[in-house]
């Protein structure tokens, strides 16, 4: 059974051992997308869910943005510049970096209740 | 005209256009008015003797009456009204009118059927005379009511014309005292009859009237500017320059703040930036360079982007989900998913794409803002 408090972000943040990028805000997250094509985002990620990709790309940034994603999640130990990661705050997409690889992610966030 | 009257009968004149000054017309704007008039209309003292007639026209005596009561503002509009409008805009037509061989107990029940206070008397259609409400009571008084008109109607008649402007006719108000005039045609017929208390009215209706019309104007400016400002077309010209990722995305941002700052609704902004977005990627990655032309008006998004090449080899391919030509650079950065145009596509209300191999791409798509499509 899905626990409410794992689809809340910072509870997350242990799951997956990830360290925040950003400022963290207590969000509610709606699922979450796992792709590293950026066209494959657009076209199919829903708005308000995490985004798991290993792309530190300022690209991302903006595809999350167009998207309306609440979070990014990079995978592998991956983390932007710091002029991309400030990019983000400012537009309110929340960062976070994990040194678990992107199976590893997903699969503990599924565990954790995350869909 | 030929103004010389007893100063009896002018008192008695003025005395009775206060009492009963009155046509049916617009009776309570002449009540609310009646402050305006009640004033009693003699000349001056020494107006009479005053030199130039220019002098004599001076409107200022009523104009200041009527700053009194309405507002400033609409005091240089009264004057400016006084000088625009004729007579023929303000008297009561067709007038009232009796034949010298009626008699004068015919008249008085045409001035009590009619509420005036005085009558122009014509023979064969021409003014002969005027019968006042004082000649009336003279003739109860003396016992001649049922005499005709004619032996006891005042002959000495000043007449107005029907193009003099409002100011000349305040002026002759001023200078005789009457409290009411017959007035003529250019041909000397007998068109109508003019009063204070018509002048009065004419100004109130042609204030009101501006009036109205300046916030019709207003309003019609303002939704004119409201609807401008609403259609007002914003046309964005990007250059795209070939292998420079690091710019896109700015035109998408852009397209999302002008939309968002016109209310569009969410879907509306999130598909026309993900096919600028598309369509500038694939400049990026696959063309020579070339530019995107957003216009934003209130009807739709229209987004086209011209590349200098090298074009398409086969656009029906291209437009398959999953087809890529990217290179190791775009694939490294998470492009070429070989689902740019099939995005765009999807994305678009309306959408078409033109390539030639050797001279480049032109497409065209286009989000209605209207239209709810589809949730991407």
């Amino acid at each position: 059974m899905k626990l409410k408090s794992a689809s809340k972000l910072p509870a997350l943040l242990t799951v997956v051992e990830a360290r925040p990028l950003t400022d963290l805000a207590e969000v509610e997250l709606s699922g979450c997308y796992i792709s590293d094509l950026l066209s494959d985002v657009l076209a199919n990620a829903q708005p308000g869910v995490l985004w798991v990709t290993i792309h530190v790309h300022r690209n991302v940034v903006s595809v999350a943005s167009m998207k309306d994603i609440t979070a990014v999640l990079f995978t592998c130990g991956r983390k932007p510049e710091p002029d991309i990661i400030a990019e983000a705050a400012e537009k309110g997409i929340m960062l976070l970096s994990t040194p678990l690889t992107t199976y590893e992610t997903a699969g503990k966030l599924w565990k954790a209740g995350l869909r | 005209m030929a103004p010389t009257v007893p100063v009896e009968k002018k008192k008695a004149a003025v005395r009775v256009a206060q009492n009963a000054n009155g046509h049916k017309r617009f009776r309570s704007a002449r009540a609310r008015l009646a402050g305006m008039t009640r004033k009693p209309a003699i000349a001056p003292e020494g107006a009479l003797k005053a030199g130039t007639a220019e002098e004599r026209m001076k409107p200022v005596p009523t104009v200041e009456r009527t700053a009194n009561v309405a507002e400033k503002r609409q005091v240089s509009l009264a004057q400016m009204l006084v000088f625009e409008l004729r007579v023929r805009d303000a008297m009561t037509s067709p007038a009232i009118t009796a034949t010298a061989t009626d008699s004068l107990r015919s008249i008085q029940h045409l001035m009590k059927a009619h509420r005036i206070s005085g009558v122009p008397i014509l023979t064969n259609d021409v003014l002969v005379g005027i019968a006042s409400i004082e000649d009336i009571i003279n003739a109860l008084d003396g016992g001649h009511i049922n005499e005709s008109v004619e032996a006891w109607m005042s002959r000495k008649i000043v007449t107005l014309r029907d193009h003099f402007s409002l100011v000349r006719a305040v002026a002759e108000f001023d200078r005789h005292g009457y409290g009411r005039f017959p007035v003529l045609d250019a041909n000397n017929r007998l068109v109508g009859v003019l009063t204070r208390g018509d002048i009065t009215i004419c100004l109130m209706h042609q204030l009101e009237r501006r009036a109205e019309e300046a916030v019709a104007k207003e309003a019609a400016l303002v939704a004119t500017r409201a609807a401008d400002e609403k259609a007002h077309r914003i046309v964005l010209n990007t250059d795209v320059k070939s292998g420079d990722f690091e710019s896109a995305g700015k035109l998408s941002q852009r397209i999302r703040e002008v939309l968002r700052a016109r209310g569009a609704a969410p879907d509306i902004l999130r598909r026309a930036a993900i096919i600028a977005y598309e369509a500038e990627t694939n400049i990026i990655i696959h063309s020579l360079g070339g530019r995107i032309t957003t216009a934003i008006d209130a009807i739709k998004v229209r987004i086209k982007a011209a590349d200098r090449g090298p074009g398409i080899e086969n656009v029906d391919l291209a437009m398959q989900e999953g087809w890529s030509t990217a290179g190791p650079l775009a694939r490294e950065l998470g492009f070429g998913a070989g689902m740019g145009l099939p995005n765009i596509k999807r994305c678009a209300d309306e959408f078409v794409i033109q390539s030639e191999l050797g001279s480049g791409t032109r497409l065209q798509a286009a989000v209605f803002l209207q239209k709810a499509g589809t949730t991407l």
